[in-house]
């Protein structure tokens, strides 16, 4: 018997999510996934031209402002750095013995 | 016979008057046409059945003879006459219910529509019929991928094809013929307003591209972009809908063949000319534009991601460039699979998933570096010592380790604390016991995963290849590509089994900028670097020229550098 494809189990896994989600944690992320359905073809636009007035580039859109360059975080207190802490604690103790 | 003849007598008449639009709304193929062509079907089955003579072609060439034209008009040429021929023959054979039959008989029709196309003068007249018979033979083929055994009959039952070839691929080479025809025009200069044939450069490029993505196959369409290189026109000539959809195309290629840098120029200029009106276009643009910028090392602003055409965008990227931020693996895993479906459907999974691992790896050796040094450096209660910036790379084997471990599907979790201990116990000595104990706590220990067996990562999902256990020998040339790359700013002391941090005197003293630059800054360094290597290799006298760092092969701009 051929065993369910990662694919296959990885829907599962989301159905099981899913069923116990609170039915407003379901909802929204059915609206979530609804916003997210879509074509994938780049249609064909429906006028050939415009002015470049129209467009964000002529509008003195600056597209810096729409990306973050600093993103490091510093801050150790979380949950996945003190899990990382004591194990290298723990690890470095027991080298010591 | 008199319907063939009609026709024919209408399609010289839109020959010799240089009307290529009449002739476009003559020449249809699809099966929403006017009754008339099925009656011009049954004429030609009934007047010239398909028994191996050349009744049919001997017609064609009566009633569309080759002449001199007069100044200002036109006339049928060799190319044509072959062309109209086989038009006949396809409404004559066609069978819109036999999809094999039907590609067959299409593709020939094509292929010799594109060969008539070739003729220097009298060629441009058939530019609309080009066009729509390549739309056609686009839908068909793209209809037709998604019915592998209906691939495989035409495949089987075609003598001509090259069997090397996919039938994207040999529809994709006509429209190129189409489109390196339109490119040859010389009645423009590269600069110069297009004229002829040359309009409808970027409308067949365009065609090609939306075929090669649809089918997956967008690595066919590099000799193109080498050829508009090499002699297209410059794009800011043409209407604004080519252009976006042009930049768009051409920035999901870069994508795919990852190139972000230059994805990310095309999409950029492809968002920037696409009025906010079209939303839905906006969206399919920011769809790749998004990704390739993560790849860089930046992350989408709150204020991008509240912009209408992002919504939803948020729920999946947010989580991932989280994830990188904070070096967990485990969270970055989740994320992608939190949206697996999404990011397969638009080819984004694998990319995101195997690229920004060595994001992940970035933060996650910086957070160790946090974890270990930075506690070293205040060590002896609270006083700075003096100590050298370095990363232990056992430090990061230990904590690789952990979180293999946790991806395996190990569970961290304390041992029950111990019960109430009895009455006659004295209080100072479990101050004592307690105190000994790290954090005052039970040990965090790593539960075997439900069932006993570690769960089974696929290659990407482990944090070397699978459950493969990260060791030294594996760790520590993760660590190399990183500094290789410029996202560590230091060397490995393999003696000592470190990475020393360099330059943090020059970043008043804080190791942490020094060893660990943005990453966005050190993938611009990095490609800077790859560039004025290219520019000494060349004033050397090897290699091709460079051009400029922001030059992108395809996208012709204009003298000026618009």
């Amino acid at each position: 018997m051929a065993s369910a494809t990662p694919q296959q189990q990885q829907k599962d896994a989301k159905a099981a999510d899913q069923s116990q989600q609170p039915p407003a944690a379901a909802a929204e992320q059915q609206k979530s996934a609804a916003a997210l359905e879509e074509d994938d073809e780049f249609e064909d636009f429906p006028v050939e031209d415009w002015e470049a007035e129209d467009t964000e580039a002529a509008n003195g859109g600056d597209t810096q402002h729409l990306w973050e360059e600093s993103w490091d975080d510093d801050d150790t207190s979380d949950d996945f750095s003190a899990q990382l802490r004591e194990e290298l604690k723990k690890v470095e103790a027991s080298k010591k013995r | 016979m008199a319907l063939v003849v009609e026709f024919l007598t209408n399609i010289r008449n839109a020959v010799i008057d240089l009307n290529g639009v009449e002739l476009g709304n003559y020449l249809l193929v699809e099966n929403d046409v006017p009754e008339i062509y099925f009656r011009l079907a049954q004429d030609l089955r009934s007047s010239f059945p398909h028994n191996g003579s050349d009744a049919l072609k001997k017609t064609v060439d009566k009633c569309l003879p080759i002449e001199d034209a007069a100044e200002g008009k036109g006339s049928p040429w060799p190319g044509f006459q072959a062309f109209m021929t086989r038009y006949l023959e396809y409404w004559r054979d066609v069978d819109f219910d036999n999809l094999v039959s039907l590609h067959a008989n299409l593709s020939d029709l094509h292929a010799s529509c594109a060969n008539a196309f070739g003729h220097p003068v009298m060629g441009v007249t058939l530019l609309q019929t080009c066009l729509s018979l390549s739309e056609s033979m686009s839908r068909l083929v793209i209809g037709l991928t998604s019915q592998p055994e209906l691939m495989a009959k035409i495949r089987d039952g075609s003598a001509d094809n090259d069997p090397d070839k996919s039938l994207v691929e040999l529809t994709a080479e006509t429209i190129q013929k189409i489109f390196t025809s339109c490119l040859g025009d010389r009645t423009s200069g590269r600069f110069a307003p297009p004229k002829g044939k040359k309009t409808h450069v970027y409308i067949f490029a365009n065609l090609t591209l939306r075929l090669l993505f649809a089918c997956g196959k967008s690595r066919f369409a590099v000799q193109m972009f080498t050829n508009l290189s090499a002699s297209g026109p410059a794009l800011s000539l043409y209407p604004a809908s080519q252009r976006v959809t042009f930049l768009y195309n051409l920035g999901r290629f870069y994508f795919d063949f990852d190139h972000f840098y230059r994805a990310h120029m095309c999409l950029e200029e492809a968002y920037r000319q696409c009025p906010p009106a079209f939303q839905k276009h906006r969206r399919q643009i920011l769809t790749f534009w998004i990704p390739s910028n993560i790849l860089l090392g930046r992350f989408p602003s709150i204020s991008l991601l509240q912009r209408p055409e992002a919504a939803g965008f948020y729920d999946i990227f947010v989580p991932i460039c989280a994830a990188v931020r904070a070096g967990n693996f485990l969270a970055f895993q989740a994320a992608m699979t939190h949206n697996r479906d999404w990011l397969w459907a638009k080819g984004l999974y694998v990319t995101l998933f195997t690229r920004l691992k060595q994001l992940v790896w970035r933060s996650f050796t910086r957070r160790i570096f946090l974890l270990t040094w930075q506690q070293d450096q205040t060590a002896g209660g609270g006083e700075m010592v003096n100590k050298a910036a370095v990363l232990s790379l056992d430090h990061v084997v230990t904590a690789a380790q952990y979180v293999q471990k946790l991806l395996e599907g190990y569970v961290a979790q304390r041992p029950p604390t111990p019960r109430a201990p009895p009455s006659h116990v004295s209080r100072i000595y479990l101050r004592a016991v307690s105190n000994s104990a790290a954090g005052g706590t039970e040990p965090l220990l790593l539960a075997p995963p439900a069932g006993g067996r570690p769960r089974r990562l696929m290659p990407m999902e482990g944090l070397v290849f699978g459950n493969k256990r990260p060791e030294l020998e594996t760790v520590e040339p993760i660590v190399a590509n990183l500094v290789y790359a410029g996202f560590l700013n230091g060397f490995i002391a393999r003696q000592s089994g470190r990475f020393a941090v360099e330059g943090a005197k020059k970043a008043g003293g804080n190791a942490v900028r020094a060893g660990w630059p943005g990453a966005y800054q050190s993938v611009m360094e990095r490609f800077r670097e790859d560039y004025e290597v290219a520019v000494q290799r060349y004033n050397a006298g090897e290699g091709e020229p460079p051009g400029e760092m922001d030059d992108v092969p395809g996208w012709v701009r204009s003298q000026g550098g618009a």
